[in-house]
């Protein structure tokens, strides 16, 4: 048995370490790209979102590498993302190739049907003892992989240079990837951390960049997690100066989504129902009510803007755009929606980004022309 | 107490249900007018741009009402058990909100049979506070209500049509010095049932099959969205120009024992209640022979179709049968659909007419040469 499993951005260091520790065979896909994208199409049906079609075309990419097995998540509506098992299941059956389709759900909310599925990837060679042990290993790797994150995207606006930051970002997912002990996640955080120290104080003081623009982004998980998807925005963002955040970070879903809330992950989503309460009591779905939640806690910590992301016709962010105007109004912050597909293109989401974020710098240069028109007048008065 | 109920989305499905709670209240329910090109201009300017055609009906139909004191949109979460609707359901009445005319309140409810019954008394009662009703009025009303919904659901048979039903309810509505409990429905059921030897007193839909057996008409199915299938200004009069030319079988007359039968060879349950109807009754024409050609009928964008109709249309190959997508938006045009339902009635005729005939004289069939 060959075990693979769908990318997700990082996610794929989170699953390869939980399944290397159960000794268990996995093929890790080779990373989203437009290959993977152009052979997923092919197959999916065509009103589909977008994670569907990389899915597919990731499953199909590591069959040629010998894959045999698929390891997914699952859930229970209404979001369609529930269903990608059963459906990708038969597409791949129809298209000639053999997978067997493990959904990693309570089926009909019978634990015991969770932990025979977890028993037949993990074989029977591992006691249950070790399967938790590896699952908290694996948990562990996603919070240091989140705080990387973090602090990668608190580096890129205030670091010169951008492409030594990504090459920093590159190199600690791989020492992750690797390490194999607690300790060795630690380091590799220590490590992130004094690099960008030692690399922020060699920049001169006149030319540091204390207070780079906010931007919080927002929207649905996979397209925001899977910088292929989402056509590299932060990355992008970081270049013309602005620090990002966002309201998902793979160990909070993790946390929520597969401990069921039992570990909170490095950001916890929990509180963000409570922030969306005002305009939109109830939940739709998927992560709508978080991305309303998270709208609301960024305008409320004085982000400058709010930048939504989601894969054309997602039916729980197609809710959270509709209420996201009031957001907008009631907090009077720029929220920009960013719907990406098969036929997204690089050039047109970076245009769209550099208005953007010019448009979020024209209040502070008015402020700052306001008072030198004050000047100007009490001159020629 | 004048309450405004859009004849979009939810009322296809559950208009008895709210007409018979309403009714039972006292409470005067108006419905917007059938959709006309305005209701769809102005539902487009007010929803957003991404969200779905039923929903930007709705928009429309909102802004249609004129002097009511409640516009009500209720939440419906879910109807019946381990199901839920549609997730654009679940953000009614906050996405609907930039389309509400100003100065109109809006009266909305939680809706969800997953909690069970005791539950969905409980919001209704909520409700109930908020027009000033009492609980024991609250429950007499709802039972009315599921009674009337019942009773609505019950008739629908081989020949059941949306309009007829609908404008049933409505008389019962309107008469109130009748005997309220029983609207006129079941009785035009009795009716029915009274004209039918005795012998087959047990109603279904098959008896009726068996009689339209000789006749040559074609048989279609059609699935998809009951707020799709009847509402005839966005779907362009499929629904009767299909019966012009062919007999249809409509997703909403499959009876509930069937569609669950057909559920079976799933793995993982469907969790949306329309698609499970979908799903089931997609199946079951697939598997009747009686049924020579299915179409589907969907919108841009919807995203509980684009999960099932990958199933149906998996289903519908594997059987070799005919089989249509048509989809719908703001600018379907009515020649495009005629031009392809016509290809498509006549690819099934001619597929009934020659199915089977395959020549098996001669070695080769060279479509460039007429020698052997």
């Amino acid at each position: 048995m060959k075990v693979t499993f769908p990318h997700m951005g990082n996610a794929w260091i989170v699953i390869q370490t939980l399944f290397e520790s159960l000794n268990v065979e996995v093929v890790v896909p080779p990373f989203n790209s437009k290959r993977t994208l152009n052979l997923g199409t092919k197959l999916s049906p065509e009103s589909a979102c977008l994670p569907l079609k990389l899915n597919l075309g990731n499953y199909l990419e590591a069959a040629s590498q010998g894959a045999d097995t698929i390891v997914i998540t699952g859930g229970i509506g209404p979001c369609r993302f529930g269903y990608y098992g059963e459906v990708e299941r038969q597409i791949l059956r129809d298209a000639g190739y053999n997978y067997e389709v493990v959904t990693l759900e309570p089926p009909d909310g019978s634990l015991l049907g969770l932990g025979k599925r977890i028993r037949f990837l993990a074989g029977s060679k591992n006691s249950w003892t070790k399967i938790l042990k590896a699952m908290r290993f694996a948990y562990l790797k996603s919070v240091a992989l989140d705080r990387v994150e973090d602090l990668i995207h608190a580096a890129r606006p205030r670091l010169p240079e951008p492409i030594l930051t990504e090459k920093l970002y590159e190199q600690a997912r791989e020492r992750l990837a690797q390490t194999m002990s607690e300790k060795g996640i630690q380091d590799t955080v220590r490590w992130v951390q004094e690099s960008i120290r030692e690399r922020q104080e060699a920049v001169n003081n006149s030319e540091r960049i204390n207070k780079p623009l906010r931007i919080g982004i927002v929207g649905e998980i996979y397209t925001i997690l899977d910088p292929f998807s989402s056509v590299g925005i932060e990355e992008e963002l970081g270049r013309l100066g602005v620090e990002v955040d966002r309201s998902i970070y793979l160990s909070g879903w993790v946390g929520s989504h597969i401990f069921r809330g039992i570990a909170p992950g490095y950001r916890s989503i929990r509180s963000y129902p409570r922030h969306a309460k005002p305009f939109l009591p109830h939940f739709v779905g998927g992560h709508g009510v978080e991305t309303v939640g998270a709208a609301v806690k960024y305008a409320r910590e004085g982000y400058d803007g709010i930048i939504q992301v989601f894969p054309l016709s997602c039916m729980p962010e197609i809710v959270a755009a509709s209420v996201l105007p009031k957001v907008q109004e009631a907090y009077n912050i720029p929220i920009m929606t960013l719907i990406v597909d098969e036929h997204t293109g690089h050039a047109g989401i970076q245009t769209r980004l550099e208005a953007y974020v010019d448009l979020l710098e024209r209040p502070r240069h008015l402020r700052e022309s306001i008072e030198t028109r004050e000047g100007v007048l009490s001159v020629g008065g | 107490m004048r309450i405004g109920f859009p004849r979009a989305l939810y009322y296809f499905d559950y208009y008895p249900f709210w007409a018979g709670f309403f009714h039972c209240l006292d409470i005067e329910v108006v419905t917007s007018p059938p959709t006309h090109r305005q209701i769809m201009d102005q539902g487009l300017k007010k929803a957003s741009d991404e969200t779905c055609l039923p929903l930007k009906l709705l928009a429309g139909h909102i802004q249609a009402f004129k002097d009511v004191d409640w516009i009500f949109l209720p939440r419906i979460v879910s109807v019946e058990a381990d199901t839920y609707t549609c997730p654009k359901f679940l953000g009614i009445p906050e996405s609907m909100l930039p389309a509400i005319p100003p100065g109109m309140s809006v009266l909305t409810v939680n809706l969800n049979w997953r909690k069970g019954k005791r539950q969905v008394l409980k919001d209704l009662e909520v409700l109930g506070e908020q027009l000033g009703k009492s609980k024991a009025d609250i429950r007499k009303a709802f039972s009315q209500g599921l009674e009337w919904q019942q009773n609505y659901q019950d008739s629908m048979g081989a020949e059941w049509n949306f309009e007829e039903s609908i404008r049933e309810i409505n008389r019962a509505r309107k008469n109130s010095t009748e005997s309220v409990q029983v609207p006129t429905l079941v009785r035009l059921k009795d009716r029915v049932l009274a004209k039918l030897p005795a012998r087959t007193s047990k109603y279904t839909p098959e008896s009726r099959i068996v009689d339209q057996k000789t006749t040559e008409r074609l048989r279609i199915g059609l699935v998809g969205h009951s707020y799709l299938t009847h509402e005839s200004y966005a779907n362009l009069n499929l629904l009767k120009r299909l019966r012009e030319k062919a007999t249809v079988e409509l997703v909403q007359n499959v009876n509930q024992e069937e569609v669950k039968r057909h559920l079976s060879g799933l793995r993982k349950k469907l969790f949306w209640s329309h698609s499970k109807q979908i799903y089931g009754a997609g199946k079951k024409f697939v598997a009747d022979q009686k049924v020579d050609g299915i179409i589907y009928l969907t919108c841009f964008g919807c995203g509980t179709d684009s999960m099932v109709q990958e199933l149906v249309s998996h289903k519908a190959r594997e059987q070799h049968k005919p089989y249509m997508v048509v989809t719908l938006d703001e600018h379907s045009g009515e020649a495009g659909l005629v031009t392809r339902l016509e290809a498509f009635l006549d690819m099934v005729e001619r597929r009934r007419a020659h199915e089977g005939y395959v020549s098996t004289y001669g070695e080769c069939l060279d479509r460039n040469s007429n020698t052997v």
